[in-house]
Order: structure tokens, then sequence, then C-alpha cells
């Protein structure tokens, strides 16, 4: 365990724990954008900005990625730290004055939209968490295109990606909704595509796509044949119910 | 010629160049034509093509006792074709294929003017170590290279040196990255070498994306071994296996020559396995970058070399911990790698010898702009400004006056007069608020406008910011929007300081060193040429008479009448007759600068415009 102090409170932290968690397992709030719990950290935002002090030498890093290795201290709301993020959430909100996350951020931070840097609004801040949870997924059906102030994410030659399943992970961890979905019926429409929903044999729900429980099977995640893709099958909740519902009878 | 035997022993290595040195070929005169890139554009083919063909007319027992071939880069490229003649050192500029009678005939009876490189100013204050057997033999010739104390380096760190001596001299040698940020060499060796794994790698990065800058492809052009022997014996000090040489794909001439000389290496034993016998594994391979500028910073090149995307990543592991594919790595710039045989081969003291305490050592420098000589300077550390530009360089172009010069590519800053005596080192670049970067050193005149500068490198980084975090992607595009506004009459008052305080932010905030350096020629423009700025914001006048519409021509006395102004005047607002002073109607005038450099009496200058 390794001791580090956040704002003047110490506590201990396993090696390699990040700032952004160690600060928040002590309720210290650190605004996150391209941060998500579920995904690997990427760091691209600048939001979650914290002053390090490496025995004496002081800089500021992104928490979400700082592994804590040795006996640090670090201040989440110093002049440094708020004029960095205010800079950040400044450019962001002239570029994207329409996602509700932003306009958050910017009342918190007291900016307001430059007109005279004014962009082409747009609700994509490129944190990429559509992208990391696509390749999480092993799909990698989606990616980063183009560089510099153009760059934009898009699947591969702005075509219908084939190795999309459907499954709405992208849409799922957007922060400002710019990626959606449209479930109609049975079917749901996503990135030029249309796919066909699985309906639970238990409750009716539309819980999944059919290629994504192939997908899923493919990966041997779950014991699905791709062959039988078409047999009625139970949903998560209803197969956890029916589980549950065995150990309860059992008691 | 003789056969290219496999070496399996350092013995076998001894007993080979022994063999090469007393071939004979010393006797013989070489005629070196320069084949490197600026050369073969001004037509250097064509005249290796015509020496060789009249060597092949004069009498067979004659013509033994020459040898032409291509040669590598002599660094003054803008007075090419060079041809240079040994072992007598000999070199001529803007050759011809006409001269190639003249050129054979001075390489078999001698040449009473003997144009040594001292005779020349450019290359006769110069220090060349790691340049010095550029141009004097063929960059494709693995026995050319032995010839010229090739691989003794190699020979001596396998034979008498344990990897901890090797990575221990190039500490103590003081030897710092030439690439940019100037990190010391050995310090990241040892951090290296000690990292556990079986597997780590060495790289070497000659993704040079620095407008202006081109020691890197003239060293891997010209002498393509050096740079891989440093690489083998950095394998071999931090128990690496594989080597990488990222290159551009826009240097085909370098890849080709480190892919002959990386065959020729592996064919005589000194690359594959068991190298001369010594029980160390080591190979090298070559990965061509898109030429993405980003692609030269150390995270970004080594997701590139994986196949990813070439974007930075968040750096707080160490690449000598986890670099390219997670493992160990150590990724320095080609002049660099080709430093470390000198000071294997000579000891770290010698290599102390020159330079400064800081930074020892000699820097080549891409040498551009407003002054009469350009091309490579290699000047011991330390050298100042002054003597670069004005006795290496030859002063400024047209005997105009000096403004100011910007050093480390866009990421560098620009340093006005006042800065002339510095002595260059990493340090004091960085001190008097520019970098040294790879080495470009672009020199500005008076008819350069400073604010028009840094918008133009900030737009340069517009276009080759990857894009990944928002400071970079989004920061340096409102710069660009400001800079754009100011340098075509739109800039409001606050507007500096808004640049300043975003360029404080940038450097804060931006995920890579890219990022945070690119507000270094916006900082550095400010900070000396301040007043400019204000002309720009306040007047909308720029005394440069670079951006469009703010200023006026004006005529002074020196006028001689030519009349060419008037003629060339797009909107006819320069009056007069023949040899009588011409006057400008500044309320018609457009400011767009077309009769400045037309006037042969230089008595057009830029002017404030009157208020409207």
């Amino acid at each position: 365990m390794i001791g580090v102090t956040i704002d003047g409170r110490t506590i201990a932290v396993e090696e390699g724990t990040t700032l952004l968690d160690a600060a928040r397992s002590i309720g210290i709030k650190i605004p996150t954008l391209c941060h998500h719990d579920g995904l690997p950290p990427d760091g691209n935002c600048r939001l979650c900005a914290v002053e390090v002090d490496e025995r004496g030498r002081k800089k500021l890093v992104s928490s979400c990625m700082y592994p804590i290795k040795s006996e640090i201290s670090a201040d989440t709301k110093n002049e440094r730290v708020i004029a960095a993020r205010r800079f950040v959430v400044q450019l962001l909100i002239n570029r994207n004055p329409k996602a509700i996350a932003i306009g958050e951020l910017a009342k918190e931070y007291g900016v307001v939209r430059e007109e005279r840097f004014a962009l082409e609004a747009d609700l994509c801040v490129r944190c990429g968490r559509c992208v990391r949870a696509c390749e999480s997924n092993g799909t990698d059906a989606i990616g980063m295109a183009r560089a510099g102030f153009e760059r934009y994410v898009a699947a591969p030659y702005d075509e219908a990606p084939e190795s999309c399943v459907g499954c709405a992970s992208c849409a799922e961890v957007c922060p400002t909704g710019k990626i959606t979905y449209k479930d109609d019926g049975l079917i749901r429409k996503i990135w030029n595509r249309t796919f066909d929903l699985a309906v639970c044999r238990r409750c009716g729900s539309r819980y999944a796509t059919k290629e994504q429980l192939a997908h899923i099977g493919r990966l041997g995640a779950a014991n699905i044949a791709v062959e039988d893709i078409d047999e009625p099958r139970l949903c998560d909740k209803c197969r956890k119910a029916i589980y549950t519902a065995k150990f309860k009878t059992g008691s | 010629m003789m056969e290219t035997p496999k070496l399996l022993s350092l013995d076998a290595l001894r007993e080979y160049r022994r063999g090469v040195i007393s071939d004979g070929m010393d006797k013989v005169t070489g005629i070196w034509v320069c084949c490197g890139t600026g050369c073969l554009a001004w037509g250097s083919a064509g005249v290796l093509e015509a020496i060789k063909k009249h060597i092949g007319t004069i009498s067979a027992d004659i013509a033994v006792g020459v040898r032409c071939e291509a040669g590598g880069c002599h660094g003054q490229c803008e007075r090419g074709p060079i041809v240079e003649i040994t072992p007598h050192g000999w070199v001529y500029h803007k050759t011809r294929p006409q001269d190639a009678e003249k050129l054979v005939r001075f390489a078999l009876e001698g040449d009473p003017a003997s144009p040594t490189e001292d005779k020349n100013p450019f290359t006769a204050k110069q220090e060349k170590r790691v340049l010095s057997r550029m141009g004097k033999m063929s960059p494709t010739s693995i026995t050319d290279y032995i010839r010229n104390d090739g691989y003794e380096a190699l020979e001596k760190a396998l034979g008498e040196m344990s990897p901890e001596e090797i990575c221990r001299a190039v500490s103590s040698s003081g030897l710092r990255g030439r690439g940019g940020g100037g990190f010391k060499t050995g310090t990241k060796w040892e951090a290296c070498r000690r990292s556990k794994s079986g597997v780590k790698y060495v790289l070497v990065n000659g993704d040079e994306g620095d407008p202006g800058a081109f020691m890197d492809r003239s060293l891997m052009e010209g002498d393509p071994h050096s740079v891989i022997e440093g690489l083998i014996i950095g394998g071999y000090a931090m128990e690496a296996s594989d080597g990488y040489i990222y290159v551009r794909n826009e240097y085909p001439q370098a890849i080709k020559h480190l892919q002959k000389a990386i065959d020729d290496a592996r064919e005589l034993g000194l690359l594959g396995e068991n190298i001369l016998g010594t029980g160390f594994d080591f190979d090298i391979a070559i990965c061509r970058g898109g030429g993405a500028f980003v692609c030269g910073e150390s995270t970004a090149l080594m997701a590139s070399i994986e196949g990813r995307a070439g974007t930075p990543r968040v750096k707080y592991i160490r690449s000598t911990e986890r670099g390219l594919w997670d493992k160990p790595t150590v990724l320095n710039n080609v002049e660099t790698w080709a430093n470390v045989p000198l000071i294997v081969r000579n000891g770290a003291e010698w290599f102390r010898d020159i330079g400064t305490e800081g930074s020892p050592g000699t820097k080549i420098f891409a040498l551009v702009g407003k002054v009469e000589n350009t091309g490579l300077v290699e000047v011991p550390m330390g050298t100042t400004l002054r003597r670069v530009i004005y006795d290496i360089g030859g002063g400024i172009k047209k005997k105009r006056s000096f403004k100011a010069v910007q050093t480390g590519g866009p990421s560098g800053g620009c340093l006005p007069e006042s800065a002339l005596d510095i002595g260059i080192d990493f340090d004091s670049l960085t001190a008097a608020g520019s970098m040294m970067g790879s080495g470009g050193m672009i020199v500005m005149d008076d008819r350069t406008c400073m604010v028009d500068v840094a918008r133009y490198f900030i737009d340069f980084l517009v276009g080759e910011s990857c894009g990944k975090c928002v400071p970079c992607r989004e920061g340096v595009k409102k710069m660009s929007l400001i800079l754009n506004d100011i340098t075509a009459g739109r800039g409001v008052q606050g507007d500096v300081e808004t640049l300043g305080e975003m360029a404080r932010s940038l450097a804060d905030t931006a995920l890579c060193g890219l990022g945070q350096s690119a507000p270094n020629p916006v900082l550095s423009t400010i900070k000396y040429f301040r007043e400019e700025y204000d002309e720009h914001v306040r007047d909308g006048f720029c005394r440069a008479g670079v951006c469009r519409g703010m200023f006026a021509a004006g005529i002074s006395e020196s006028c001689v009448g030519c009349g060419v102004c008037r003629k060339s005047c797009p909107v006819s607002a320069i009056n007069g007759e023949v040899k009588r002073r011409h006057m400008v109607d500044k309320s018609r005038c457009i400011g767009c600068g077309s009769c400045f450099d037309l006037c042969p009496a230089r008595a057009i200058t830029p002017e404030r415009r009157p208020q409207k």
C-alpha cells in the first residue's frame, strides 16, 4: 500500500491505483468526459487534469491514467487545475454547444460559447468511448478517421461496417448522444445497417440482435451455437431470474 | 572485388578488415559524384554517367587508377551536383556532364587549384565528425565503410566491452538525444538495460518531419552503415534482439540504402544469429511511415510500427519499461545512433572533448532560409548562432538585414538579433524560449513578417495535429483562427493577450510533446516581436510588407526611375516619368507587394496606409 495525499487528505491505496479512483474513493469529484468505468482509459479529453507533486516536481496529469507508484500529493482544485479545465471546456463548448454534458460543464466552469470562434456545431466530442467499446467487444467496426481538427468517428470508408453486430454499445457509452440507433418492431437500425432483434421467450423483451448473439457464440462466451441462432432464448434478466429461483427453492 | 565470406568470429572480422585495407583500392583515385536526393535533382546522375563513359574511353592501364561512383551527400545541396576527388579531398560544385573530361584529368594528373574543403568558407569552419565519411565513399558498399573505420566500434564493443560498460560509456559521454528533447541517451539505455524482459527493442527514429530539416535523410542515404552499427551496439548493450528503423516513405533512397546496408551486414555475419561467434543474436527491419508529423513522437511512432494509427499515448509509464508491443524499448534519433560508434571507438573522453559541459559533442544543423550558403552544418555544441549564420552561412542573402532565426522546427521558436551570441546547446536554446529540436535553423530577413511566421507554423500544426486530445485539436485551431484574423487585418484588441494565455494553457494540458510545444512559435514571437503584433492589430500595418493589404508601397529618393514598378503594378497606383523619382498613390495601392522585389534600386519599402 502507498500513502497518497489528495487535497490535503492522506489515504493508503494499492500500487497502480489511478489517481482518479483514489480521489473518488474519498468522495472527491473530478470531472471526466472520455473516461468510462467499463473501458480502458485513454486520457484524451484532459478534463480530469490534476496537479501532482512528485518530490517537489509539480505537473499536470490526467488523473484517469496516472498510476500511483510512489508517495505523492495531488491537488484537484487549485488555480492551475481550474484554469486548465476551463481552457478545455471553453474549447469544447465552442464546438459542441448542443451537447448537454458540455453545457453543464460550461455552466460549472463559468464559460460561454465564443461566437467569434464558433465552429459548425457538432455533438461529437471525439472522446473515442464508442471506438474503445467496439474494440473491447472484439468487433472493431468503427474507428477514428482523418486527423487533427477533422478527426471523426467513422466506419471503414464511411460504408456500412461489415463487422458491426448491432449491439449499440457505442451509443450506450456516448456521453453526448451523438450516436443513435432505432428499434422498430423487430428491426434495429444503426450505422446504416439493419439487424434482426431476438425476443426473449419468457418476457418478450427485445434484448439483443441475432448478429450479436452469433458474435458472442463465436467468442465462446456463452453456450450459443451459431447455427441455431433463431432458437428462442432467454434474455439476461430472465435467465438470472430463473437461476435465482432455483436457489430459492433449494433453501 | 573480394568474395563476401560469412564472418564467424571477431578474428575473422579483423582478418577481413586487413584484406579490405590492403586490396589496393586506397591507391586508386576516387571520383565521387554526389547522388543524394538534392544533387540528383540537379542532374548528378547525368554527371556520373558522363564521367563513367569518359573513363571507358581512356586506355585501360590508365583507367585502373581511377574509380568513379555515386557518393553520399555533402550537405551543400544548393551547389549541386557536387563531385569530390579522393584522397585529395578536392570538391567541385555545380558540375555538368560536359565537365567529365576535365574532372577525370584532374583525378589523374592533379588540379593546381586544389579546391579542398578548407578553402570553402561553408565547410572550412565545420567540425565534421558524424558527417566525416559523407561524400567520400559509396553509401551502398560495406567494404568502403569498413575501409573508413567502419564496424571497428562493433568489433571493440563485442570483443572488449560488456553491455554495462557500453551503457556506462554512453552515459559518461553525456550524449543527449539529437531528435528534439535532448534527453540523456545513457540514462535511457541504462533504464532499458535494467528492465527485466526476455524481449526488448531498439528503434531508430528516421521520421524527420520538421520543415527544412534533412540531416537524418542525408545520413541514412549517405552513410547508412553508421546508423546500423550504432543500432547493433545498442542492441548488444541493452540485450535487445530486434531493431526497427522507422523511416518516412517520402525518403525512398534512404530506405533503399538502409535495406542494402542491412542485407550486406547480414550476409557478412554482422546481423543475424550468433554474431561473430559471440552468441549475440540481433536483426534489423525497416518500417516505413506514412509521413505524418506526429509519428516522430515516440509513442505515436511505436503505435505506427504496431500497425495502429499513429497517435501518441499518455506516457506515465516510460518506453524503457513498456514501449513497443509493451516491451522495454529504446528509441533514438538517426543522428544519435550515428554518434554511438564514435563514442565506443574513441571513448567518452574524446566525445566530451568538444561541445559544452551540458551538451557535449557536435550537432548537425540544417541551415536554410535567407542566408548565402544553405545546407548541413556540423559544429561543436556551444558554437554561437552568429558563427553559424555569418561565418559559415555567409550572412544574409542580398545583404539585407537579419531579423530572426527559427530553431527547432514547428515546435521551436524565433530568436532575435540579440540572441545571436548565444552558444547553441540544448539548455541555452530552451532558456531563450526556443529549442534545439532536430536541428532545423531557418534564417529570416527584414522582409519576413513575424506574425505571419507564427501563423505559418500554427497552420502547419493544425494540419499535423493527430486530433486525439482536445487542447491540441481544438486549441491549435483556435489559435490559427486568431492568427489568420490578425494577418488579414481583422485582429481585435486583446488578441495577443488571448494568444499568450492560450499558448500557456496548451503547453500545460496537451497530451504529447508535440502539443505541449506547439505554442512555442507564438510565445517566442510575442516575446521578441511584440511590436509587430501590436502594429498589425492596432494600426493594421505589416512592416515587413508580407500581410496583404496591410501596407502601402512607398518609394524613396534612391528611385532611379526605371519604371519597372509602374509596369508591374496591377492597379496602376504608381506614376512617374522615366529617370525621375516615381510616386505611389497610396489610396489606390492594394498592398500586394509585387513591386518590392522587382525594384533594382531597392527604393520601395512598406509604409503605413493612409488612415481611412
